[in-house]
């Protein structure tokens, strides 16, 4: 395995801006910049916030046969995927599931986006591209397709918070047409020039992407994909252009702590080598109404069916802000003192607090005068029983331990999901 | 990340191998952590501090400071009793990182041993450990 630490084409803005930089998934990515990563999650809360994510892999799979190969692969049932009444993937739109092993195991997350019948975008987490693509190529068997992994060849930035759009509109050609009927999980354009897809969306200098409304914290945004050849311009041009709107730069200490904070799993962490069952994520999983089957057949989810003593991964949020240490094993203790299980994921959501029994967010509407968020401490433990929302357990490392509450969600009004025309600017 | 010579690195304080500082001013000798590992920690979100009256042994730990990266122990330069504490941490730890020289400052002990002070490390010492991390 080559061990060669990557780098994206930001990387010498990064360090230009003087990023705290750190190694993450092969790659040298700044941690956070001078802003501070309390800052910059806030900042994302409330106005927005710049990510570089040219670190994920892109696998581009084409061909008259390519839907039954992800269908095969894919852990969402693409026939039954968008919207309450659950219909099948079209063009321009896109679905959160699961790669899985025979065993049920976890192998990646992606995200699956559909830009024809024929040709499919699959995003996985940095380092993935070789092993998903060789994955998809060894279960394709008569299923005419090929699976390309363009590791390296996509740019990819990511502008998460609630005035995302209205900077958007700055640089994009003809903003009022692109944003139109784009919910979220939708995207258009292309970031390959000689798509005709790509005539959709076009930045003001004419480079072409492809323009998503998804995002990894939970908040409204877009992630941007295009030529890497173009990505630093473009990242210079929305820094300029968003800065009258408060846009910070942002690293991956404020994506951890925004997307632990919105319940979203960090794949390698939250999921990984054991059975993808009793999560906060069933929703990756094609589950027949009845619960008890899949509407679709696809790796691991036999196993899945016949999991004898699965754990359970639940969510819970702290009562302050320290965090326990998972470098080491962390633990996680009942009300009886038995040791239960293990912390997968202990973050901070700086933007959040207890008041009384309720979690206020700093963009809360109803949030009680001066309210002043220290933060709470917050993630994913891993146990032998299921435990109840409400349930209090301890969080204990080598140092310290630290009481916290399962629950099913964490940070309130969240705005990922809002309509888009409520999140720009008219003017 | 700050470069080495972007560093402030006071010559009136000085330096432990755990990038605290201790600085000697009327009887009592006050600590803190360095510029260098403020920077290295990120934004400081919580710190725990001892109690005013205990006795703590050079190298004997202190209090831990949670950044939004880590939870590090703070480890005592020179043995001696805690005098007084840096309250204002309790609501404001981010003094740490504005100012880890004066306002962001954590504990004051009244030295056991004043001897220990000298053979920390001086400005130009310290400056050539953080070097040869580098």
């Amino acid at each position: 395995m080559n061990q060669e630490v990557k780098t994206t084409p930001l990387h010498a803005w990064h360090r230009d801006h003087g990023a705290n930089m750190a190694i993450f998934g092969g790659y040298e990515m700044p941690l956070w910049y001078p802003t501070g990563a309390r800052r910059e999650h806030c900042t994302v809360l409330t106005h927005a916030g710049l990510f570089d994510t040219s670190h994920m892999a892109c696998i581009l799979i084409e061909g008259p046969a390519a839907y039954e190969l992800l269908q095969h692969c894919f852990s969402k049932d693409l026939d039954a995927c968008i919207g309450a009444k659950k219909t099948p993937l079209e063009d321009g739109r896109c679905a959160y599931g699961i790669f899985l092993n025979e065993e049920g195991e976890t192998i990646d997350d992606a995200i699956v986006y559909r830009l024809h019948r024929e040709q499919y975008m699959v995003i996985v987490n940095a380092g993935m591209g070789g092993t998903i693509a060789g994955h998809l190529a060894a279960h394709r068997g008569n299923r005419e397709s090929t699976v390309t992994d363009l590791t390296d060849r996509i740019g990819k930035i990511d502008i998460q918070g609630p005035l995302a759009g209205t900077i958007l509109k700055k640089v994009i050609q003809r903003p009022e047409t692109v944003f139109d009927r784009m919910p979220y999980f939708s995207f258009k354009g292309h970031f390959d020039a000689r798509s005709p897809l790509a005539e959709a969306v076009r930045l003001n200098d004419g480079t072409p992407l492809l323009l998503s409304r998804t995002g990894y914290t939970g908040e409204f945004g877009f992630e941007i994909f295009l030529d890497p050849a173009h990505l630093v311009a473009l990242w210079e041009t929305i820094m300029d252009r968003g800065e009258t709107a408060g846009l910070v730069a942002c690293g991956l200490a404020a994506r951890d702590s925004l997307r632990a904070g919105a319940v979203l799993p960090l794949s390698h962490q939250d999921i990984g080598p054991w059975p993808f069952l009793n999560n906060p994520w069933p929703f990756a999983l094609p589950y027949a109404p009845d619960r008890t089957g899949f509407t679709k057949a696809f790796i691991g989810a036999e196993a899945l069916l016949h999991i004898a003593d699965p754990e359970y991964t639940h969510a819970y949020a702290g009562f302050d802000l320290r965090k326990v240490s998972t470098h080491d094993t962390a633990v996680v203790v009942d009300s009886d003192g038995v040791e239960i299980g293990t912390v997968l994921t202990c973050a901070t959501d700086m933007g959040i607090d207890r008041v009384d029994d309720r979690i206020f967010s700093i963009t809360s509407p109803d949030k009680p005068d001066s309210f002043k968020p220290r933060g709470l401490c917050c993630g994913f433990i891993k146990v032998r029983k299921e435990l109840p929302n409400g349930t209090v357990v301890q969080l204990r490392d080598n140092k310290r331990s630290v009481k916290v509450m399962i629950t099913d969600d964490i940070r309130p009004d969240r705005t990922a999901r809002r309509a888009l025309k409520d999140m720009v600017d008219d003017g | 990340m700050k470069e080495i010579n972007e560093l402030i690195l006071p010559e009136d304080v000085r330096y432990a191998d755990d990038h605290e500082w201790a600085r000697p001013a009327n009887g009592v000798v006050r600590i803190g952590i360095s510029d260098y590992a403020q920077d290295q920690l990120g934004d400081i979100v919580f710190v725990e501090l001892p109690e005013v009256g205990d006795n703590y042994d050079k190298g004997q730990e202190f209090g831990t400071i949670e950044s939004v990266k880590v939870v590090s122990e703070m480890y005592m330069p020179i043995s001696g009793e805690i005098m007084a504490v840096n309250e204002k941490l309790e609501e404001t730890p981010e003094l740490i990182n504005e100012d880890p020289y004066n306002e962001g400052w954590i504990v004051e002990v009244k030295p056991g041993d004043t001897s220990e002070l000298d053979a920390l490390m001086t400005k130009e010492t310290y400056l050539s450990m953080l070097e040869g991390e580098a």
